[in-house]
């Protein structure tokens, strides 16, 4: 058999995993700075990833045939996705900020059901597809393989994405009052700052990133229903093995899911499911609380 | 006339009155079908292009009647899961009194009805799941299958590849029933037909996976000559995507069973990648006869788009149900399993047999390479080769062998 040397095979891995590790880290960092804020799991993040899929191709299709219609769904679907949130939120969800725990998770949990159904009457049960924009179609030849152009615009904008919520959580006052409620809400509320709203935008902030992560990954996937479990599952074991609430925990988590799966298919294909689980029950036996530091 | 020679005339009259009508009002009630289905998911797509078959072929049914009254049907969504699927099948049976269980996409639910319809002695047709073992290892009396299965699209794959000077075989796909069940009997046939045939690798992901790029990357990356791609649902229209982002028809010869089935090609476009083997026992545009140009007329004014192969297998579902009864005379289980044994009726591409050795549709494969054509705003298979049904179905000898008699 006529194989790839070692070391070119490592880069093309490094490569795939990192880009797959992009679009997990915007999609978990947004469940994992609701959860930071709020302390509550968002259970219908999928179905917002989902939502912010289905949006960018139909947004796309309104534009159809425009050089710029790919953009503007990549503009316009994540705000779809952040109004659909802050209307489930101010409509209901701020209303149960005073009710125990679970019922706040009870609530995500309704919300990803009701927003599954409402994608399925919307958009129907066909699949759906999405093209890249013209400039990222085709493919990079690189040492030997070929890895689609628009891999590396993900490469790039993964870590624009981590910069864009920092800067946000360090050096905005809004992302700073986010902060110290995480840390302690009471505390802000006693200082007179009206924690509801800061849940608000926390929760709109985390919903649009589900939605962006969805409509980034539009071109590369098929747009179905189901599409939201699938994501689902990956973002939360990304975040619990990040620790809790803790952003660069999600990058770091999604690196070492990414780069598992993909080395993983590389080194032993017929089993490679396994290999980003078992990275997870390796961290997790090491380090029970998470990577990082949770912020609660 | 004496007292009690007018009772007597009465009693007759009430007896004979009901014994006269019993047989009316049996034949009175409604046939009832029970389908088990996947009405939620990715599969959903699929599930409700087949139904909508169906419910086209009821129609023109209904309109002459079975045995002087109607067919109906209920649906539960099994939700692709084997619990559900079972749970719905139980209660269909139980509590709805179905004559006849129908379902599903998934081979793992299936397999799981088909055991149960054994244990309550009920018919039960599968109308789109694949796995061989349904009417193969572990066929039975009471089930049935309309579409093809993967022992016949596995040895249909074979024989094309046979005669073509490909050496080196990857096999990928979904890692579930349907996935395992198509590569092993592709490559069992394979190297019956090929000897010097090379498996240098194999890759399985979870079902629905939506990152192939990993994948697909490493299998470029060892060269092979074909990828024998054992995809579903949602599976085939992303290795599409991934075969023309990763440009992998340039490099590698890939097959697809239901590549370019409208429902999976239809949302690529112009973009469909081309060149990508693809086998299919129904196209809407093949075969190019007069009964087809009908059924898809008649589809495509009831539902908007043309019918796909799913919709080909609900459609055939309800023209053999209706046949069989009309056959057995009566609205009786084992009449109908007897009836159904050997029936031939009209599809809309030409006369099919349900074999009566295993309970299997013989029906053709067609083998093509996807291609985008000016008549069409998606791919098409041109080029087509036909494999008769019979050519690639085990012989009813190997069925019996399998299933240990």
């Amino acid at each position: 058999m006529e194989s790839v040397p070692l070391v070119d095979s490592m880069v093309i891995n490094l490569l795939v995993g990192l880009s797959r590790a992009m679009i997990l880290f915007i999609v978990s960092s947004g469940i994992s700075f609701v959860l930071g804020v709020m302390r509550v799991p968002n259970l219908a993040h999928g179905s917002l990833y989902m939502i912010g899929a289905f949006s960018a191709q139909s947004i796309s299709v309104l534009f159809g045939g425009s050089p710029v219609s790919f953009w503007l769904a990549l503009i316009l679907a994540p705000a779809v996705v952040a109004l659909v949130s802050l209307i489930a939120e101010r409509s209901i969800f701020c209303h149960l900020y005073q009710r125990d725990h679970l019922v706040l998770i009870l609530f995500t949990f309704a919300l990803s059901l009701i927003l599954g159904d409402l994608v399925k009457l919307i958009w129907g049960t066909d699949y759906k597809s999405i093209l890249a924009p013209a400039s990222l179609r085709g493919s990079i030849p690189i040492f030997g393989a070929s890895l689609p152009t628009y891999n590396f615009f993900l490469l790039a904008l993964g870590p624009i994405v981590g910069i864009a919520l920092w800067v946000f959580t360090n050096k905005t006052k809004m992302g700073k009052i986010t902060r110290a409620a995480a840390v302690d809400r009471e505390m802000v509320d006693a200082v007179g700052i009206n924690v509801s709203w800061v849940f608000a935008v926390a929760f709109v902030i985390g919903c649009y990133l589900a939605g962006l992560g969805g409509s980034l990954v539009a071109p590369t996937v098929s747009i179905s229903l189901g599409m939201d479990h699938t994501i689902m599952i990956e973002a939360f074991l990304i975040v619990t093995i990040g620790g809790l609430g803790n952003i660069w925990g999600a990058l770091l988590g999604s690196v070492i899911f990414g780069l598992s799966q993909s080395f993983g298919v590389a080194f032993w294909p017929q089993f490679a499911i396994v290999f980003p689980y078992a990275a997870v029950v390796i961290v997790l036996m090491l380090k029970p609380r998470g990577l990082l530091k949770s912020v609660w | 006339m004496g007292k009690a020679t007018v009772k007597m005339c009465m009693v007759m009259t009430i007896l004979i009155t009901v014994l006269a009508l019993a047989p009316i009002s049996s034949l009175a009630r409604p046939i009832k079908i029970g389908i088990v289905d996947t009405y939620s998911g990715p599969a959903a797509v699929f599930c409700n292009d087949c139904l909508n078959g169906f419910k086209l072929a009821l129609d023109d049914i209904n309109k002459r009647g079975v045995l002087g009254t109607k067919i109906e049907f209920v649906t539960r969504d099994d939700k692709f899961k084997v619990d559900l699927g079972l749970s719905m099948a139980k209660e269909l049976v139980m509590k709805e009194k179905v004559d006849v269980l129908v379902g599903t996409m998934s081979s793992g639910v299936a397999m799981a009805l088909s055991d149960y319809a054994r244990t309550q002695k009920v018919p039960f047709i599968v109308w789109l799941s694949k796995s061989d073992r349904i009417t193969g290892e572990k066929g039975h009396r009471y089930a049935f299958m309309t579409s093809e299965n993967t022992a016949m699209v596995g040895k249909a794959a074979a024989m094309e590849f046979a005669r073509k000077p490909f050496k080196k075989f990857w096999i990928a796909g979904d890692d579930y029933e349907f996935g395992h069940a198509i590569a092993n009997s592709t490559w069992g046939y394979l190297k019956k037909l090929k000897p010097e045939a090379e498996l240098i690798g194999e890759s399985w992901w979870k079902v629905g996976e939506p990152d192939l790029i990993p994948y697909i990357t490493n299998i470029l990356a060892a060269k092979p000559d074909v990828l024998i791609a054992c995809t579903g649902g949602a599976s085939m229209h992303n290795i599409m995507k991934v075969a023309k982002a990763t440009e992998m028809t340039k490099k590698v010869q890939i097959w697809v069973h239901g590549a370019t089935d409208y429902l999976v090609i239809k949302p690529l476009g112009r973009e469909a990648p081309e060149g990508v083997m693809s086998s299919n026992a129904y196209q809407f545009y093949y075969p190019d006869v007069p009964s087809n140009k009908a059924f898809v007329k008649k589809f495509r004014e009831a539902y908007g788009s043309p019918p796909s192969f799913m919709a080909f297998h609900g459609y055939n579902t309800a023209h053999f149900i209706a046949e069989a009864y009309k056959k057995a005379g009566a609205i009786d289980k084992e009449k109908f399993i007897n009836a159904l044994e050997g029936l031939k009726i009209d599809s809309p591409a030409g006369k099919i047999e349900m074999r009566a050795c295993d309970h299997q549709v013989a029906l053709p494969i067609y083998f093509g390479l996807s291609k985008l054509v000016p008549e069409y705003d998606f791919a098409i298979v041109t080029d087509v080769t036909t494999m008769a049904g019979k050519d690639v179905m085990p012989t009813c000898e190997e069925i019996m062998e399998t299933r240990g008699k």
